[in-house]
């Protein structure tokens, strides 16, 4: 719809010149850079610098006071989450945000809440046709739930899970979306070593098998240089280094702002 | 033996009569169940929900002289045009707050409700007749109130849609995600905004079924507000979050009060169908704190 088609290696999303405060706290000050389709990118900083402020900006939690955000070739103002969702992007949360009630199988399946045609008014006259239609979704679901290996927990509730495995149902969720922008917000926080690596297994199939872009905020700085084509630095709000891996590894501001001898 | 069948036959008149009364508390803790589920929010406002529409129905049945049917589609208007009020002056302005915050918002509903409902209708007790049966049946011996057997099919026909509504479509899920996690609900694109406006609304209708069956047995009056009280020993026995549960809750709190009040009555001087419904609650929390059939509370620590 008059957007171009985007090649991986274009630039997917641009964000430009963003700030972002609460009152008198800056949470984000005119920071810019860009996310290619098909890369990895990541970003990194001590807490507080204002990583999970930015990825709320881009997919509509918060509106910056300042500066653009360009996604696909459009510029836009404020846009609220669900037309964030709408548009491709998806997400998921430092703190796991998952129905907790629900089971896995159920979680997943409202990531695919926006590719459900048939709404209350269609269901109610042609019962049939919405539930062929839930059928093919929970088909896709399936697929879903065997790609992240967490067939045995289907039909658990996921506030009973262990945390690791929450953070695999939210992804599932997030991939439910056949998202083309997918945000993770520090997917291996709390985990074991062994699922730190399942994790990272998983971010990286999602890349290569379905060209998924992906835009992680990560600690372990390991699994950052490993896994992520480009890396962004903050710090306190503001951008300290952008480049690949090896380019951030070796700046003198980032290793600072890393040993505290900067400040 | 005659004396036996007497007595048994006049302890299933008794049961039966309880029973249907409890559908009637059934229909008012539906609407709690509703929002409840849908948004985590507990609506205080629900009893005067409940009153406003049966006010709104008969007020147009006076003032325009129209055919119960017309006023009736009316009043669905009217509860579909309040849902998309209180979302957009009220709710609206509370995303992600915590759940005190939103029940101290539906008291303010309340009181706002009670107070515009007597400013436009009137505070004077009125009759609403739609034409539902009244007397009663003898089934071989045993009476039966006609309007409390209309009251029963109604019940499990409402119980019966919402049942599927919430299970088996899209936009029940929705409903169910939105309670669970704000944030993680817009986040896969439900829009907060309509689901809360379609949840009042079907608690506004489901308000207005309840209204129009208490308003048929004691007139649309400001106590019936108040009914909602009766409504909360049927959630905590049924489970604040379950639409089967909100039914044999009311059940079991209708059937419960009415053979108390004939059978313990005498021991203990009467008036036992005042407070048993609020003693079996409490009972009850202490053994079973998410009702029988509400969603276990899970606390990871």
């Amino acid at each position: 719809m008059g957007v171009h088609e985007i090649k991986p290696g274009d630039v997917l999303l641009a964000v430009e010149d963003i700030s972002l405060s609460f009152g008198a706290v800056r949470a984000i000050s005119d920071v810019s850079f860009d996310i290619r389709k098909g890369e990895v990118r990541a970003i990194i900083g001590p807490n507080g610098a204002g990583k999970t402020s930015m990825l709320n900006c881009i997919n509509g939690f918060y509106h910056p006071q300042q500066g653009t955000i360009t996604y696909k070739g459009q510029k836009r103002s404020a846009m609220k989450p669900y037309e964030a969702a709408a548009q491709g992007i998806a997400r998921t949360f430092q703190n796991v945000a998952l129905f907790k009630g629900m089971s896995t199988l159920d979680n997943i399946m409202t990531g695919r809440n926006l590719k459900m045609k048939s709404n209350l008014l269609t269901s109610m006259i042609w019962w049939g046709k919405a539930e062929k239609e839930e059928l093919e979704h929970r088909r896709f679901v399936e697929d879903i739930i065997d790609f992240l290996e967490i067939e045995a927990i289907r039909k658990t509730p996921v506030g009973r899970l262990p945390y690791g495995l929450q953070k695999r149902v939210e992804l599932g969720r997030a991939l439910a979306a056949e998202p083309e922008l997918l945000l993770l917000d520090e997917p291996m926080a709390g985990m074991n070593l062994e699922e730190k690596e399942d994790m990272c297994r998983f971010i990286l199939d999602v890349n290569d098998e379905f060209g998924t872009t992906i835009c992680l905020i990560e600690h372990d700085m390991g699994v950052v240089m490993d896994i992520s084509d480009r890396v962004m630095v903050l710090d306190y709000g503001g951008k300290i280094g952008d480049g690949v891996p090896e380019e951030v590894r070796t700046n003198q501001n980032v290793i600072d702002a890393y040993l505290g001898g900067g400040h | 033996m005659e004396d036996f069948v007497i007595e048994f036959m006049f302890f299933l008149e008794v049961l039966f009569s309880g029973l249907l009364t409890g559908t009637l508390y059934s229909l008012v803790a539906l609407g709690f169940v509703l929002i409840f589920k849908a948004s985590g929010v507990f609506n205080f406002a629900q009893g005067a929900m409940m009153l406003f529409a049966a006010l709104s129905l008969v007020g147009f049945q006076e003032m325009l002289g129209v055919h119960w049917t017309v006023a009736f589609l009316l009043t669905v208007v009217v509860m579909i045009l309040l849902a998309w009020c209180v979302e957009k002056f009220v709710l609206g302005k509370l995303v992600n707050q915590e759940p005190i915050i939103l029940f101290m918002a539906t008291i303010g509903i309340t009181f706002f409700l009670d107070g515009f409902g007597q400013t436009l209708w009137g505070s004077d007790i009125k009759p609403l007749d739609i034409g539902l049966p009244t007397g009663s049946l003898d089934f071989g011996g045993i009476f039966v109130d006609q309007l409390e057997l209309v009251a029963g099919a109604t019940a499990g026909g409402l119980v019966l849609g919402l049942a599927i509504f919430f299970n088996k479509t899209k936009i029940g899920r929705a409903l169910r995600a939105v309670a669970d996690d704000h944030q993680a609900a817009m986040s896969v694109g439900i829009s907060l905004r309509n689901i809360w406006i379609i949840v009042w609304s079907v608690a506004g209708l489901v308000g207005l079924v309840a209204g129009i069956m208490w308003g048929s047995k004691l007139g649309v009056q400001f106590s019936l507000s108040l009914l909602a009280l009766k409504a909360l020993p049927v959630l905590m026995l049924g489970g604040f979050t379950s639409i089967p549960g909100a039914i044999i809750g009311g059940l079991i709190i209708g059937a419960g009060e009415k053979l108390a009040e004939i059978y313990l009555g005498p021991f203990v001087g009467g008036a036992i169908e005042n407070w048993f419904a609020y003693m079996l609650a409490m009972v009850f929390l202490l053994f079973r704190p998410q009702g029988l059939f509400g969603e276990k509370i899970i606390e990871r620590v």
